[in-house]
């Protein structure tokens, strides 16, 4: 398998680079060959400190193999207590150590694409996992395959389920990813996006217009950038200002 | 869409609190119901509210300025309420409040031990306003002066999440009928909504409070039908809120609460400064 995958990010309007609290992995643009590639994004909670810092622990933790897919919260405890070391032994004013106290919460989606050959037989399969609103759109020839774990603009809501950096005994975690499974080919393209940029594109989609085009389209010669393209969208209300990110993987073979 | 400003550093918007500070204050609630003073119960709510907001805005870097917030006390004088570093300070940038408590106590709190049990542990409980009770009640001066500091901030941020006011008290006022005073407020409006007025009433009596009414038929005195027609009808936002939360709540429901507790109060606080959306 071929891949070629490429990252595009955003900070609120109003927030520096710094404080962009949504992760990706791959970090570089890249072309990836291999039978087993991993693709993650999170996203961060802008209520808690120092979540960017989360979210990117647990997609590169997600890349890295060190989450399966049948995962359980308890299987984080050990980049819980990362997290933990990397947040603290600091002196801290009053309301720091208190939002330490609370934990930092994420979203994450994560994208295994699989490529094996038994026989003659070559099986091409990819599995996803979920937890909160980043979401997942595999198109082929002009059709979205699939949508994951959610379908459409009106399933978002600004609570989510989310994975915390403390340990499940501390708080109410509702447990298990989200899976979801298929089948890929070799014209398709995957889109990983969170909240802010997958509400559009299914709201786009709800309006019959055809939002991957776009997507496919960024950063191509003759197209606007990613940053004036959500400035515009932003200045318009078509889309929410919040962190944005794009992980978008084409399957050149 | 009303009440729909995205609240972010360089869009904040404000809060401002009236204090009765009466003699009154110095009885207990519910009228012999525990013992605890009504100023301490206030003041105690007033602080847990200031961290909770600190707290909110709080983020690695330290805390962001999503509000400004004053404090007005009025019973023997009409002014700001901060004691220590603050004092005399009208409107606050939250950061500042969150750097200058006036003192920090240690408390007790009662954290998880991560084995599904629970222990104390010390915490530090800053605290910028203490309680007082004396004088009367001059309610129509205190509506005044929240209307003078509304209206600077609005001059200043005219696009902003609408300013919330909300009054405190256990009484009536002292100083005249307060109604048109809180009309003027009530008019006061940013581009994204008309400036909100909530009442609390704390409780003299052993009855239950009446939270969020839609109607005054239910409310016992003239007193109680005065707060309730000087408070803003709940923005749809914060009837989902409120909904969330439980409270019975519907259409034409206002932000005001007669004969409230100190459980009715924080709650209401929570309720009444929970911002939609921080940027």
């Amino acid at each position: 398998m071929d891949a070629y995958a490429k990252a595009f990010w955003l900070p609120k309007e109003g927030s520096s680079e710094a404080e962009y609290e949504d992760a990706y992995f791959p970090r570089h643009t890249e072309r990836r060959k291999g039978q087993r590639l991993r693709f993650a994004i999170a996203d961060g909670a802008t209520e808690t400190s120092f979540s960017g810092l989360w979210a990117r622990m647990l997609a590169s933790k997600f890349v890295r193999r060190g989450i399966n897919f049948t995962f359980t919260p308890d299987e984080l405890r050990p980049l819980q207590e990362n997290w933990k070391k990397s947040v603290s032994g600091k002196s801290l004013p009053w309301y720091a150590e208190e939002k330490l106290a609370s934990g930092a919460f994420s979203t994450l989606l994560g994208l295994e694409l699989t490529d094996t050959n038994s026989g003659n037989e070559i099986k091409r399969t990819w599995r996803a996992m979920a937890f909160g609103d980043s979401c997942l759109v595999q198109v082929r020839g002009g059709e979205i395959i699939i949508a994951f774990p959610l379908k459409d603009s009106a399933s978002f809501t600004s609570r989510p389920d989310l994975l915390s950096s403390l340990p499940s005994t501390e708080i109410n975690q509702s447990g298990a990813a989200l899976i979801a499974e298929g089948i890929w080919g070799c014209d398709d393209t995957f889109f990983l996006m969170t909240d802010a940029l997958a509400c559009w594109f299914f709201k786009e989609k709800e309006a019959d217009r055809q939002p991957w085009n776009i997507l496919r389209d960024l950063d191509t010669q003759g197209q606007t950038s990613f940053q004036a393209w959500v400035a515009s969208l932003r200045s318009s209300g078509a889309m929410k200002n919040d962190d944005v990110t794009l992980v978008r993987i084409d399957i050149v073979g | 869409m009303a009440y729909s400003a995205e609240i972010s550093r360089g869009n904040p918007s404000c809060f401002v609190f009236l204090i009765d500070q009466s003699g009154s204050m110095a009885d207990v609630f519910g009228a012999g119901e525990g013992n605890q003073k009504k100023a301490d119960g206030v003041a105690d709510a007033i602080n847990r509210l200031l961290q909770n907001l600190v707290i909110k805005c709080a983020k690695e870097e330290g805390v962001r300025d999503y509000f400004h917030v004053s404090v007005v006390g009025y019973g023997a004088q009409v002014g700001p309420a901060f004691s220590g570093a603050l004092a005399g300070r009208q409107l606050v940038p939250i950061s500042e409040i969150g750097n200058s408590p006036a003192r920090i106590e240690q408390r007790n709190k009662k954290v998880s031990d991560g084995a599904g049990g629970l222990v104390d542990q010390q915490v530090r409980f800053p605290l910028w306003f203490e309680p007082t009770a004396n004088g009367g009640t001059p309610m129509r001066q205190a509506l005044g002066e929240a209307k003078t500091i509304v209206e600077g901030w609005l001059g200043q941020h005219p696009n902003s999440f609408p300013p919330i006011v909300i009054n405190i008290t256990d009484g009536e006022s002292t100083d005249g009928d307060p109604t048109a005073a809180a009309d003027e407020i009530r008019k006061l409006k940013t581009n994204d909504g008309e400036v909100l007025l909530f009442n609390v009433h704390l409780s003299a009596q052993k009855a239950a409070a009446i939270e969020y009414p839609s109607s005054e038929s239910n409310l016992p005195d003239q007193f109680a039908q005065q707060l309730f027609r000087m408070s803003s009808v709940l923005p749809e936002y914060m009837l989902n809120i409120a909904k969330k939360e439980g409270m019975n709540v519907g259409e034409g429901s206002r932000g005001f609460v007669f004969n409230a507790d100190m459980v009715a109060v924080i709650k209401f606080l929570d309720i009444g400064t929970r911002p939609s959306a921080l940027r």
